[in-house]
């Protein structure tokens, strides 16, 4: 009797791992995405996190999309937009668009979401000043027209609603339903419908078929979430998931080789950097000793030995895809002048005992590239001591002004100017390291409020020019993102990190 | 009996108020917990405005009072990156860490129990060899590497299993596996020695002499009297895979206990933290009570006071 119910358990199983195995083949148009990390809520105009929004907008769809090539701002649920006056900008919004509960999308709607974002009882991520805080009112002028009257001139508003920033909720549902509710299943106008959300496991999509812009070519969009690395690239190489982002350099051959998926890659609007502190006593306060550190470092060797051509270079603190990016010329590899710049300064370098605080994980072989500077640096008889932090750790240190000379850091996605000039280069902001100069702080504060692009682009290009004289960082470089694609699946990946299955084509298997 | 449970329970209130007092100061000490859930570009005034409005602007014993007041009315606090019950979230990894942690106890003993037998009566036989080995390798193994190697043979060279999540008995296999071999090496181990001390007692002699079976010698008289080591040892096996399988559960995407702690921890999501500490003390303890009352029923000559 015994034997018998140990053969039923047995085979009982094996017709489970049948189903299983069957499950992974016959899957039709279903795409799978593997994320390291799950959302942390179902709720636009809330939490600013790569992770959550990118899944939110499939459901809700922005205020206005952005050129995958150009990065300019272009329509999608406003249809134009135009400046009124020094403190207010005005949209025109696209008719008949519904969201999925079928109420219509109107300036309702886009009044609603971001008085939800400022209302201090929501504790919107979004209420801050980087984000809508500039906004003093949205005024409803028809059904159709929305005006944006802010605390003091904002051209970059336009930026800031070309992003996650402004994906909308229905306005009826929102003040029907109210946010717990939607929370737990969220309407939108987006291309997919939201079906289920297992906490740690998975988030599931259907195709609205209703999609104003057309329906997606995927019925279903599922977003596992798998946060071991060679886990997810085990899945991808399985075939259980069809699209993984931030493919390590070094596995990437692995990827091409399989047969099973291939490599996409782009350069990033997410940009790393060596920052070199200013904001505490010790040889970075002199101007030339940061020059000649830019000097001593060898960016290019880093990118070709570590990041094996995964990076593209930076000059200044500002990138191609950022709208303000004005070209500035390269710190050159040469040891020579960073002795006569030492020199100069009154520092002898093989006296220099320096601290290099980094994560490890967080951006491409950060560590690695870190111990490799440490490296370089030694050959001009330099010592550095690398610390390799937790993030957490890393974050408070900084914060704290409690790191070493040096730190390693990434900033993005970095799209415009101001967003990486304020945070960075004003001394008093939460992660910046450099700071306290005035000419800068002043050119800072005015380039934000200028409005008419040819002074707004002049004013960025000499900002860029001085922040690279300056040297407050060694500039490093953009990253690029690499994801794995299953071979059935065309879909090209977007500089700005907008992982958007819409965009996706299914082939047959 | 009953005085000895109430006061076993006694002692269970009071090892978890202390874990959750110690876990409070650790968390605490642990740095700031607003900046890990913020936006990096957010303004330093806003940072300072989301930390008056948490609370953590207040003095310690404030927030502790604060904390155990909510405590006592099962009140964890809201997850601070979630933004929803903590305890909820806890719980809701429950079903499947049980799941998790019943398969491969189930496993472990089934593997372990008649393989320390074996080796303990064909003593230094082939069998014993084999256990000997098989219990310092299962040992010795990181879980991680055996979890990624199970992964690339059996899913992405042969596909038999799925490489991770939940939801049919394939996903179970490799998790279960993974856990089973560090855990039944140790269990190998303690049966052999535990039956191989019973085989040399006098009652056993006097069984073989009265014309028994061997099955029946080592089910019935060897086996019961060597199973209150095995059986503690389990269940603190269970208690520890309950609250900790958290690498294999991070390999294999198993939404559990262990890795939402860890994850709760290095986001310093302390309501998140302090409920699952809660809950994995909770749970610690009342396994060791149970294994205690075990023991009565084991051998009859354990009086329980």
């Amino acid at each position: 009797m015994r034997r018998v119910n140990a053969l039923l358990v047995f085979s009982i199983g094996l017709v489970l791992l049948g189903a299983a195995a069957a499950g992974a083949q016959g899957r039709g148009k279903e795409i799978v995405v593997g994320l390291g990390a799950e959302p942390r809520t179902m709720l636009a105009a809330t939490i600013v996190d790569w992770t959550t929004n990118n899944m939110l907008e499939h459901i809700y769809d922005r205020l206005l999309d952005r050129d995958p090539k150009t990065f300019k701002p272009k329509p999608m649920l406003a249809e134009s937009w135009r400046i009124v006056n020094d403190t207010t900008w005005e949209f025109k919004l696209r008719r008949g668009v519904k969201f999925h509960n079928g109420e219509p999308f109107t300036a309702a709607s886009v009044k609603a979401t971001i008085d939800y974002a400022l209302d201090p009882a929501t504790k919107s991520h979004f209420a801050s000043a980087a984000y809508w805080g500039l906004v003093k009112e949205v005024q409803i002028v028809d059904d159709f027209t929305v005006r944006f009257v802010t605390k003091q001139p904002w051209p970059n508003m336009v930026d800031s609603a070309s992003l996650t920033n402004s994906l909308i909720m229905p306005a009826k549902a929102l003040k029907d339903l109210g946010p717990e509710k939607l929370a737990q299943h969220p309407i939108g106008t987006g291309p997919f419908k939201f079906v289920e959300w297992k906490r740690d496991e998975r988030l599931v999509l259907e195709r609205n078929a209703d999609y104003w812009q057309g329906p997606a070519d995927a019925t279903r969009v599922t977003f596992r979430f798998i946060p071991e690395f060679s886990a997810r690239l085990a899945a991808l190489l399985s075939g259980e998931i069809d699209v993984m982002k931030d493919v390590p350099p070094h596995v990437v051959d692995a990827v091409e080789r399989s047969g099973r998926a291939k490599l996409r890659a782009t350069v990033s609007s997410r940009i790393n950097y060596l920052a070199l502190v200013n904001l505490k006593p010790g040889p970075m306060q002199d101007v030339r000793v940061r020059r000649a550190m830019n000097h001593a470092v060898d960016v290019d060797e880093l990118i070709k030995q570590v990041l094996k051509g995964r990076a593209s270079r930076m000059c200044g603190p500002l990138s191609p895809a950022n709208v303000d990016y004005a070209p500035a010329e390269c710190y050159k590899h040469d040891v020579a002048r960073a002795h006569a710049l030492f020199k100069d300064a009154g520092v002898d370098p093989t006296k220099l005992q320096l601290t290099l605080d980094t994560p490890s994980g967080r951006y491409p072989l950060d560590k690695d590239v870190s111990l490799a500077i440490a490296a370089q640096l030694q050959r001009l008889g330099i010592k550095v001591n690398v610390v390799v932090n937790e993030w957490g750790t890393h974050l408070d240190k900084i914060k704290n002004r409690n790191t070493g000379e040096m730190f390693f850091l990434g900033w993005g996605p970095a799209l415009h100017g101001q967003g990486t000039m304020q945070p960075l280069f004003l001394g008093d902001q939460t992660y910046s390291s450099y700071g306290n100069n005035k000419i800068l702080d002043e050119k800072i504060a005015r380039a934000q409020t200028l409005l008419e692009p040819k002074a707004r682009a002049d004013a960025y290009a000499e900002l860029q020019r001085l922040v690279r004289d300056e040297a407050p960082w060694v500039f490093l470089w953009q990253q690029h993102d690499l994801y794995g694609v299953a071979s059935h699946i065309e879909w090209t990946p977007r500089a700005d990190e907008k992982v958007w299955m819409y965009e996706a084509r299914v082939t047959p298997r | 009996m009953r005085a000895y449970a109430v006061s076993r329970l006694a002692q269970t209130a009071l090892v978890v108020f202390l874990s959750l007092t110690a876990v409070f100061a650790m968390v605490r000490l642990s740095g700031d917990p607003v900046l890990l859930f913020m936006p990096m570009d957010i303004q330093a005034k806003d940072v300072n405005e989301f930390r008056q409005r948490l609370g953590f602007n207040d003095p310690l014993p404030v927030q502790y009072a604060r904390f155990v007041g909510g405590a006592l009315r099962g009140d964890f606090g809201e997850s601070l990156r979630y933004r929803r019950d903590a305890m909820g979230l806890v719980l809701e990894r429950l079903p499947a860490t049980l799941l998790l942690a019943g398969a491969s106890l189930l496993l472990t003993l089934a593997v372990a129990v008649p393989l320390g037998v074996l080796s303990a009566v064909r003593r230094d036989g082939f069998l014993d060899h084999v256990g000997t080995i098989s219990a310092v390798l299962g040992q010795a193994t990181p879980g991680f590497w055996l979890g990624l190697m199970l992964i690339y043979l059996f899913s992405v060279q042969l596909r038999w299993l799925p490489t991770g999540g939940i939801g049919s008995v394939a996903h179970l296999v490799m998790p279960s596996i993974v856990l089973a071999a560090f855990y039944s090496a140790r269990i190998t181990r303690l049966t052999r020695s535990a039956v191989l001390e019973v085989l040399g007692e006098e009652y056993i002699l006097t069984a073989r002499a009265k014309g028994l079976g061997e099955g029946r010698v080592i089910g019935k008289h060897t086996l019961r009297n060597s199973a209150i080591p095995i059986v503690t040892l389990a269940g603190l096996e269970l208690g520890q895979i309950l609250g900790g399988a958290v690498i294999t559960e991070t390999i294999f995407a198993w939404p559990g206990l262990g890795r939402l702690t860890v994850q709760a921890l290095l986001n310093r999501d302390f309501p998140v933290v302090l409920a699952a500490v809660f809950f994995i003390s909770v749970t610690y303890t009342l396994l060791n009570l149970a294994v205690d009352l075990l023991y009565g029923w084991l051998d009859p000559r354990v009086r329980l006071r």
